[in-house]
């Protein structure tokens, strides 16, 4: 009742993989995130982004598993990206310092036009 | 009659919450805090920042203060004032706090290597109320007191 409240799922977009996270990140959400991660990275994952949708939750352990992920995509060059958090959390990712790891977007369409935008100057 | 009704008013404005040391249970604290706060007209920024101050209070006295056993409770005093909420967490002091870990300031880039990517709690709340203070408990475990202003 008031443990696992995370629903993870992936999804591929224009090239980028995308794992939606809806619900709470807290330290029950570990496993979950992490095997998402590990499948879109076998999937041969590039761009990376955390779509996250109704977190009304996140607390220092899901920042933890985040920054766990920070790791993981530097180590294999990939990029990260975030989306879709409140006003709150997407404070709370720029004072942890994550923001200076991760974009963050307002929601999944600006992720996108900015991916878009990033390829067209390149 | 004015006098008698301001001796019962400090009464009746305190909230205690007795949660058992189970991961989750924070939660019900924070809902709690998060009600009243906004009853007494905190806006909704303020309101989120002590929602998370109060969850990982709460996700300390449990992990750390009781050590997760869930016979242990963590004590939760919500004091609402005119001008201000107060919350304060204890635990039974399974474990003390280390008084260090209260002023230190985690870096991401040192942290992104470690094993153990956590630490942010007492930070974040440091970060997010207008006065925090860690002292021991009456009982003798960890205390933690936070306070938000309410500004009109």
């Amino acid at each position: 009742m008031l443990e696992d409240e995370l629903n993870v799922s992936i999804r591929q977009r224009e090239g980028v993989s995308i794992i939606d996270l809806m619900g709470d990140v807290t330290t029950f959400a570990e496993e979950k995130i992490n095997d998402a991660y590990r499948q879109v990275t076998e999937q041969g994952a590039r761009t990376v982004l955390l779509n996250f949708r109704q977190n009304d939750y996140i607390n220092s352990a899901g920042i933890a598993i985040l920054i766990g992920i920070v790791t993981e995509v530097n180590r294999n060059n990939q990029k990260l990206a975030v989306s879709g958090l409140s006003q709150h959390f997407q404070k709370i990712f720029r004072m942890v310092g994550l923001a200076q790891y991760a974009e963050i977007y307002q929601d999944e369409d600006e992720a996108f036009q900015a991916f878009k935008s990033a390829l067209a100057e390149s | 009659m004015s006098n008698n009704q301001s001796e019962m008013r400090p009464l009746e404005k305190i909230i205690e919450l007795r949660l058992p040391s189970r991961l989750g249970y924070e939660r019900v604290a924070m809902d709690t805090a998060s009600s009243l706060a906004r009853r007494m007209g905190f806006h909704g920024d303020r309101v989120d920042a002590l929602k998370t101050a109060v969850s990982e209070a709460v996700t300390n006295a449990i992990e750390h203060g009781n050590q997760h056993d869930a016979a242990m409770k963590v004590v939760v005093l919500l004091t609402v004032r005119d001008d201000e909420l107060i919350v304060s967490v204890a635990d039974q002091g399974r474990q003390m706090l280390d008084q260090h870990s209260t002023t230190r300031i985690p870096q991401i880039q040192d942290i992104l290597d470690k094993d153990d990517k956590g630490g942010w709690g007492i930070w974040l709340i440091r970060e997010l109320v207008d006065e925090v203070e860690f002292t021991t408990a009456p009982s003798g475990g960890n205390q933690v007191r936070m306070v938000i202003h309410l500004e009109r």
